[in-house]
């Protein structure tokens, strides 16, 4: 069996092709036909092993311009080299621009002398061990141009016959763009990953000075506030009899300013343990959630006429303690700001917002002014003043935190005079 | 009739006033034992140190300080529960930490009761007289554990 070499006999048969102009399409399709027949008996011959009666596909001088043609202006660096001196045997224009050498220069030189002395040894190594076969391919070549720029070429090689001489006819890929990008990509991820190791440490020792500092705060604050509040009562006491009332008055409010330090210091903390408390993601009927603080909060509720009205709620994604707390917050909210009218209604309904459940929670209460909605949701932040309704200022600032890690939105409208509605959204709990 | 003894572990001298206070509500200040850190707790538990001359016996309950110099509560608290002579004396941790680590590691440690001391005198005070009620007048101990 003879066999040629694929890529030859394709480089060939489109020759012949070229060649004759007047064929017809019909014509044509045959030759393709016979020539995919061809390749696919080459496959497999060689996967068969019968390649290594291989004999060299002979490019003959005499085979005249159209060889030429596909060889010199195809836009791929070629060139053909004789493989027992190295010396270059021909080179396209394409392999003239891209190493920057003329014709003479290239034609006066070897293989050797457009790689780096680095990858010499390799080249050597490769020439010996490189099996006889109709083709190659091998990447990640490193060539010099003359500028002694370094590319990176991907190298396919054809052994040839040329001029008589075992030859070799090469094509070279420059992928150094493409190199350069993967190396560039490959750097930017090693950067990457080092910033988010960076980022990640940064956080870690951030919380755990978050930490030791609501470590302190939660126990180191409040002792001095016990005694303030304790010496001041047990003060009060002791000279009960002797203190006018102006006295026992200011000694009153510095055990109350003690109090609500304490209150302030105890909502504070539990503010910022909720955004580092870890989180669960399961499914929380809403409906049991809320008769459950409903039923908690029915001491604050006590003489005082509320219609309550608790609509049907769905089952949905989220921390039932922390959803808890949004809701006792709400409520008590809600109880306590609805306290000066005769009949208090408080509904709490549900409804289908895009992919997520809308909570609302609605009261005929003091309300508030919309110019000050931004404010509602801050830390510290209130809008009346104590003596109208008590109040730390951060249950909202609660309720926000929490409903922002569950990936919601919450929202409040009012008038003053007519009420207020804060709304949440919660993702629904999906069976999987 | 017996004084019940209980220690009371606690180094802020106002915390202390202020449990005194409480207890003393209660009138039952005579049966306070008070270490001023952890060693001073184990050394009157293990009679040692200066309570080496001691009538030996266990107190009804022992109240502890979370943060103390030189030995702090938690450590105490492991050694009364490594201790075979001392590993069935209730502990009842008194503490302005309401941090969680505190906890879960004091109920690690097999504390029976942990209390965070109220802000609010009057809760304080309420607080220490409960805890006194309970574990010195309402708790049982096994017969033959030998109470002081």
């Amino acid at each position: 069996l003879r066999l040629r070499p694929v890529a030859a006999y394709v480089l060939d048969e489109s020759r012949r092709a070229m060649d004759d102009q007047q064929k017809t399409k019909a014509e044509l399709l045959t030759d393709i036909t016979a020539l995919r027949t061809r390749v696919a008996e080459l496959e497999q011959a060689r996967r068969n092993g019968s390649a290594g009666v291989f004999v060299p596909y002979e490019i003959k001088t005499d085979d005249g311009l159209n060889a030429s043609l596909l060889f010199e202006h195809h836009p791929m660096a070629m060139w053909i080299y004789d493989v027992e001196t190295l010396a270059f045997l021909a080179v396209n224009d394409a392999a003239i621009q891209q190493y920057d050498y003329s014709r003479e220069e290239f034609l006066s030189m070897t293989i050797r002398d457009i790689r780096p002395a680095e990858e010499l040894p390799r080249l050597l190594d490769r020439l010996e061990s490189l099996p006889v076969g109709p083709r190659n391919v091998s990447h990640d070549w490193k060539h010099r141009t003359k500028s002694g720029a370094l590319i990176y070429v991907d190298v396919i090689s054809y052994a040839v016959k040329f001029g008589g001489r075992l030859a070799k006819l090469i094509l070279a890929n420059d992928v150094t763009e493409r190199q350069r990008a993967e190396q560039e990509i490959l750097r930017l991820n090693r950067e990457l990953e080092r910033r988010v190791d960076d980022r990640t440490a940064q956080l870690e020792a951030a919380n755990k000075e978050l930490e030791a500092f609501s470590y302190s705060v939660s126990h180191d604050l409040r002792a001095p506030l016990r005694h303030i509040d304790g010496f001041s009562r047990l003060l009060a006491q002791r000279e009960a009899a002797r203190l006018d009332e102006t006295s026992g008055r200011y000694l009153s409010i510095i055990s109350d300013a003690a109090r609500r330090m304490g209150q302030l210091i105890d909502d504070l903390l539990a503010f910022s343990r909720m955004g580092r408390a870890e989180m669960r993601a399961l499914p929380v009927d809403l409906e049991h959630l809320v008769a459950d603080v409903h039923h908690e909060l029915a001491p604050a509720c006590e003489g005082r006429s509320i219609d309550w009205v608790i609509g049907m709620l769905p089952i949905v994604r989220g921390d039932a303690a922390m959803l808890r707390i949004v809701l006792t917050n709400l409520l008590s909210n809600a109880i306590k700001y609805t306290a000066p009218r005769p009949a208090a209604h408080i509904s709490i309904t549900a409804s289908a917002d895009d992919d997520a459940w809308q909570i609302a929670i609605a009261d005929n209460g003091v309300g508030f002014d919309m110019q000050y909605a931004h404010k509602l949701f801050g830390v510290f932040q209130r809008l009346h003043r104590d003596e109208e309704f008590e109040g730390t200022g951060i249950g909202l600032a609660t309720v926000r935190r929490i409903i922002d890690r569950h990936g919601g939105r919450v929202w409040a409208q009012g008038e003053i005079g007519a009420g207020a509605t804060f709304f949440f959204t919660l993702a629904p709990y999906a069976q999987e | 009739m017996l004084m019940k003894k209980i220690l009371l572990a606690e180094d802020n001298p106002f915390d202390l006033e202020l449990t005194l206070a409480g207890l003393a509500e209660y009138r039952l200040t005579n049966e306070v034992v008070v270490a001023r850190d952890g060693i001073e707790a184990l050394d009157y538990l293990k009679c040692r140190g200066r309570y080496a001359d001691r009538v030996p016996g266990s107190p009804m309950v022992v109240l502890l300080d979370l943060k103390m110099p030189k030995v702090d509560g938690l450590e105490v608290l492991r050694q009364i529960r490594h201790d075979p002579e001392l590993h069935f004396i209730p502990i009842v941790i008194l503490t302005s930490s309401r941090e969680e680590q505190d906890l879960v590691e004091s109920y690690n440690l097999g504390v029976n009761a942990y209390v965070v001391k109220p802000v609010a005198f009057d809760k304080f005070v309420d607080v220490v007289k409960q805890i006194g009620l309970f574990w010195v007048l309402t708790n049982e101990v096994p017969a033959n554990v030998r109470i002081v």
